[in-house]
């Protein structure tokens, strides 16, 4: 009897061990992150890009939508940094705004695939079996068909939108969770720890929310950190062939396809527009890219 | 039963499972919205003679799975269906234009797969050199850049102001290379990273090491050794890609007036022509399960290590 209380003490003891090398190892995580100068260029890109979309108003004197017919088509000058389109409205003016619509629909589609993708990849991680056959199949089915061309067809059913885009990306787009999720998952069930849990009576929603949860927050967030510039690069395709978010509303995609008619008149607007793209999607792949390195150091170095 | 056979057989059940979820979705995706198909297809100016003559030549009275089984039956004799815009045969229509979608994306397969590979060895070969971080950097750079306004880049820089090469349509052989450019450079920075992590990785086993002891000449070491090797993990790769890469030709192809299946989509998509929008998407989705098949054959065949259980 005796025997066995030491145990547990002892278990107890590597447990609460293991939470404080957790602390420690997000710390050396966070150290290496800052120490990778593209995460960190990657990070003040991103901030630059939320900035504007914050303080759109505050940073131009003209609105996105007012028309000026005397003033179509200029070239970049003092009145218009990057000139005007073909209805007389400012281009920069448009991309500032452009980039409330990026984010937004970035950030539906994130929580909208990330939460149904990693509530399947919980149940087909943890309870196995058949959830685990059916999920994972669904999951092949609709890998078979490329995420543009499915969400393509949905756009273009149920009709443009920022709602529509984020749903029609979103329902191939949790696979990709799900996977990820789920492999985390029969990891995390394997490990010592888990079983330490389960030896010293904890029940199995502590062991959830207390050990496999928690073990899952890293790769949740190199998941986003991933997922985010395809959500990006997949709505402004979609706003580009004309099947997401409908002019005048300023979205980048779409700016790109309006000035592709005036591409040698006016050809700042479909560059300008596609350079704001790249702007932010590349700040959260250099973002996504220090994250996996500063989580994961054994792939590199 | 042998674990080999007990692999393929469920490998097989699998992919026949798969195909039959892809004629599903491939199906029901006229039905998601809550409406009239027939109204959704002639738009809402139709008269009520012509939305019934659309719904009794597509069986859209009938209940949900004789529709299905009706789509199936056609499906198996060959018969794509008809489209309500052309009015003619979906079959021709995609005969008509499947050589221009496959020079675009063999030319843009091949453009990403030589580029990804030969950079992936470069940098493992000078690991931690200018070389090995320049690869890193544009890879993130390249599946950074919306493949739409690459393409526009392209052509407005060599279409528009130097004139070296056309700049829409299919009129001479140079005219296959700005949409294929476009095409494969977004794609290359899938197979240098992997390439490069797993050459790396080769370069570290013991063979390799045994090989260079014995004597061999560097580059016999690599090429004959390590590349063969290291080659294996692309084929997989390219089974994962391949509905990236067929999904960025349609884009490209709008960029470039290319008249292939990725136009001819996105034109039927916007006209509302979803027997035509039905029948790419099917064929599309079944190329990609046959292509993963045919990955796990390859791999399995070239490297017997391959466990083939579970």
């Amino acid at each position: 009897m005796r025997l066995s209380e030491v145990n547990v003490e002892e278990i107890k003891m590597e447990l609460a061990n293991l939470k404080n090398k957790k602390s420690s190892q997000l710390s050396l995580v966070w150290k290496r992150f800052k120490s990778n100068r593209l995460a960190l260029l990657g990070f003040v890109f991103v901030m630059i890009i939320i900035f504007i979309a914050i303080f759109a108003p505050f940073l131009t004197p003209y609105k996105p939508y007012a028309t000026d017919p005397s003033n179509r088509l200029m070239g970049p000058s003092r009145t218009h940094l990057l000139g005007t389109d073909s209805l007389g409205r400012d281009v920069l003016t448009r991309l500032f705004y452009g980039s409330r619509i990026a984010l937004q629909i970035g950030v539906l589609i994130i929580l909208f695939e990330g939460f149904i993708g990693i509530m399947m990849g919980v149940l087909s991680g943890f309870f196995g079996g058949v959830i685990d056959s059916i999920i994972m199949r669904l999951v092949d089915i609709l890998r078979s068909f490329p995420v543009i061309i499915l969400a393509m067809a949905i756009a273009g059913i149920m009709g443009q939108g920022i709602y529509n885009v984020v749903i029609a990306l979103g329902i191939v787009g949790w696979t990709t969770y799900a996977r990820m999720v789920r492999s985390k998952i029969l990891s995390i069930k394997e490990a010592d720890y888990i079983e330490a849990g389960y030896s010293i009576g904890e029940s199995t929603y502590s062991i959830i929310t207390r050990y496999i949860v928690p073990n899952a927050i890293p790769t949740a967030i190199v998941m986003i950190s991933i997922m985010m510039p395809t959500a990006l690069i997949a709505s402004a395709t979609l706003s580009f062939l004309g099947l997401g978010v409908q002019p005048p509303t300023p979205s980048w995609g779409s700016m790109v396809a309006a000035g592709r008619n005036y591409l040698l008149q006016a050809p700042w607007i479909s560059t300008s527009a596609g350079f704001f793209i790249m702007f932010t999607v590349l700040g959260f792949n250099f973002i996504g890219d220090g994250l996996r390195d500063a989580l994961d150091p054994t792939t590199k170095h | 039963m042998s674990n080999r056979k007990k692999y393929w057989t469920n490998k097989i059940i699998r992919t026949i499972i798969t195909a039959i979820g892809v004629t599903l979705i491939a199906f029901l995706i006229l039905h998601l919205t809550p409406g009239d198909p027939a109204r959704i297809m002639l738009g809402s100016y139709a008269s009520e003679e012509n939305l019934e003559a659309v719904r009794e030549k597509y069986n859209l009275n009938e209940p949900l799975y004789i529709q299905y089984w009706a789509w199936i039956s056609s499906l198996a004799k060959g018969d794509l269906g008809t489209s309500i815009r052309y009015n003619r045969s979906v079959n021709t229509l995609i005969k008509d234009r499947i050589g221009p979608t496959l020079v675009l994306t063999l030319t843009g397969l091949i453009i990403s797969v030589v580029l990804g590979v030969v950079m992936g060895i470069l940098a493992a070969l000078k690991r931690n050199s200018w070389l090995d971080y320049l690869t890193t950097v544009q890879a993130i750079f390249w599946i950074s850049i919306p493949s739409f306004w690459l393409g526009i880049l392209f052509l407005y820089i060599f279409g528009l102001q130097l004139r070296w090469v056309p700049i829409a349509g299919m009129v001479s052989y140079t005219s296959v290379i700005l949409p294929a450019l476009s095409l494969g450079l977004r794609q290359e920075a899938w197979f240098a990273r992997p390439m490069r992590a797993e050459m790396l990785e080769v370069l570290n086993q013991e063979y390799i090491r045994a090989a260079k002891a014995k004597g061999l000449k560097y580059y016999i070491v690599v090429t004959k050794h390590a590349l063969r090797n290291a080659l294996i993990p692309i084929i997989t790769m390219l089974a994962l890609r391949l509905p990236w890469i067929i999904g960025g030709s349609v884009v490209i192809e709008v960029v470039f007036s290319w008249g292939g299946i990725g136009s001819l989509l996105v034109n039927s998509v916007k006209a509302r022509d979803y027997p035509v929008v039905q029948a790419i998407l099917l064929l599309i989705s079944i190329a990609v399960v046959l292509a993963n098949l045919f990955a796990d054959i390859i791999y399995t065949w070239v490297d017997p290590r391959i466990r083939t259980e579970g």
